[in-house]
């Protein structure tokens, strides 16, 4: 950088609030050059006896006769009209208001008693063909609530990643349904099976005590036994299976009941289901 | 060689470090910026002028005074300024910046009083003798300062009338480059480039000043 270039940059060197960050090469420059270093420093001093100068204070008198001024300005005749129109307008949209809001509020009122007697058509004595249609209509809404109450606990179960509060209620929705089809017992089995919660496993359990009497769902308890570590589902599912008189949970009951491993109150339980087998 | 550049310090412009210590903002009390004033000043609302004065008549009043070297012209146009606003008010723009319209109205408002002072004497009210009398530094005071103020406000005189208001505007009323070009209508880089020259010119005034014999 050569003196004209680094003297281009003196205005911004000398600006506070540029000189932190500016021109790196000019501040090199300037280091090395006696008469670059001259005529910054002539120049810093001179605005440094700028800023020196003492800034005098006005006498009282600027500001009497500024706020005469503006008294003046305010009682003149353009500024008072000017503020009447400015009230004159307030007020009015304020009376407006007083007068349309009853009416707007009538108006609404008027307008939805007339839209409801036009849509909703006056009530007569139904005849007992409507009757039967209307029987047939209450069952296939029924139909739809319940195969919306399977999806809901189809949806929950599935989601395995859903905190165990959504897992339970999944289990607990699917319980309330009277008739599951397969695709929810299969879910409360799966549950039963592998859900990570005891709570869980023992809600789906519970849920499944109303379908015992079908193939699958004991044939899922029996399956699930021997992978249950935890005693008190063990217990759960042992008397599920003699409930339900599953003969063909003998073999795994008589192994269940002299395994060393297992809880004692397994062990009972095991013996207990035998004998009622 | 680098040893003498670090003695060389860039005096920090007042606007940094001779700021007056504010009271403590009472943060309860929601304060309106000056261009929300100004515009309920547009819409009607007069009273809040008078808030826009306290906070900005020093500044102006200062800038005047090194502007035109005269404290009694300096009352007279900044009270004209403070008329201009009441009385343009309508013309003050939304996306405006309160700051830069006073210092617009403040260049036109000395620029007319030039004008006039060139045309006509103007008589010294006696009243401002008395008022201003106890200004004047004490003799010791200036006999120690080799009077340097009255030396650079008699560069500033000299100065061309543009450049001292350039140089003023970029020095002492916290007013960005991009402001006072919009003020000076012309563009950043060149307002700029008129500061700079202004200051190259007043020092060469200043120094010559300095070095004059006394007579």
């Amino acid at each position: 950088m050569n003196c004209a270039q680094a003297r281009d940059t003196f205005s911004a060197l000398l600006d506070t609030r540029t000189a932190a960050t500016a021109h790196a090469e000019a501040r090199a420059h300037l280091a090395g050059c006696p008469d670059c270093q001259r005529e910054f420093s002539s120049l810093n001093q001179t605005l440094a006896a700028l800023d020196a100068m003492p800034t005098p204070s006005p006498t009282p008198r600027l500001r009497q006769n500024f706020y005469a001024m503006l008294e003046e300005e305010k009682h003149s005749a353009a500024s008072l009209r000017i503020a009447a129109t400015r009230e004159h307008r307030a007020r009015r949209v304020s009376l407006w208001g007083w007068i349309l809001s009853p009416i707007a509020a009538a108006a609404l009122l008027g307008l939805g008693f007339f839209v409801g007697q036009r849509s909703i058509p006056a009530a007569t004595p139904a005849p007992a063909n409507d009757a039967v249609a209307m029987r047939q209509e209450i069952k296939t809404l029924q139909d739809q609530v319940s195969k919306m109450g399977q999806l809901v606990g189809y949806s929950l179960l599935q989601q395995q990643q859903r905190p165990a509060n959504d897992r339970l209620r999944g289990v607990l929705t699917s319980a309330t349904l009277e008739n599951p089809n397969d695709q929810v017992l299969n879910n409360l089995i799966g549950a039963l099976a592998l859900d990570p919660s005891a709570n869980i496993r023992l809600g789906a359990l519970e849920a499944l005590y109303p379908h015992a009497g079908q193939e699958v769902v004991r044939a899922g308890v029996l399956a699930s036994l021997p992978r249950e570590q935890n005693p008190l589902v063990q217990v759960s599912m042992i008397d599920f299976l003699a409930a339900a008189r599953d003969r063909e949970a003998v073999p795994v009951l008589e192994k269940l009941s002299t395994a060393a491993a297992a809880d004692p109150s397994v062990r009972d339980a095991a013996k207990r289901a035998l004998t009622q087998l | 060689m680098i040893a003498a550049f670090e003695e060389i310090r860039v005096h920090p412009s007042p606007s940094v470090v001779e700021k007056p210590r504010l009271a403590p903002v009472d943060t309860s009390a929601e304060q309106r910026s000056d261009h929300a004033l100004m515009l309920a000043v547009r819409e009607g609302e007069l009273d809040a002028l008078g808030e826009l004065f306290e906070r900005h008549h020093g500044p102006l009043f200062g800038f005047l005074v090194k502007h035109t070297g005269d404290r009694a012209a300096a009352e007279d146009i900044a009270q004209t300024v403070f008329q201009r606003m009441l009385k343009y008010r309508h013309t003050y723009r939304d996306e405006g910046c309160f700051t830069a319209w006073m210092y617009h109205l403040a260049r036109r408002s000395a620029a007319d009083h030039f004008r006039k002072g060139n045309a006509t004497p103007q008589a010294t009210d006696p009243a401002d003798l008395n008022e201003h009398a106890d200004d004047t530094p004490h003799a010791a005071h200036r006999a120690a300062t080799n009077d340097d103020h009255a030396l650079l406000q008699t560069a500033l005189a000299r100065l061309d009338c543009d450049d001292r208001e350039i140089l003023l505007l970029a020095r002492f009323q916290e007013l960005s480059f991009a402001e006072i070009a919009g003020i000076l209508e012309c563009s950043v880089g060149a307002a700029k480039v008129r500061a700079h020259r202004a200051l190259r010119e007043l020092r060469d005034i200043y120094f010559r000043l300095q070095n004059e014999p006394i007579p």
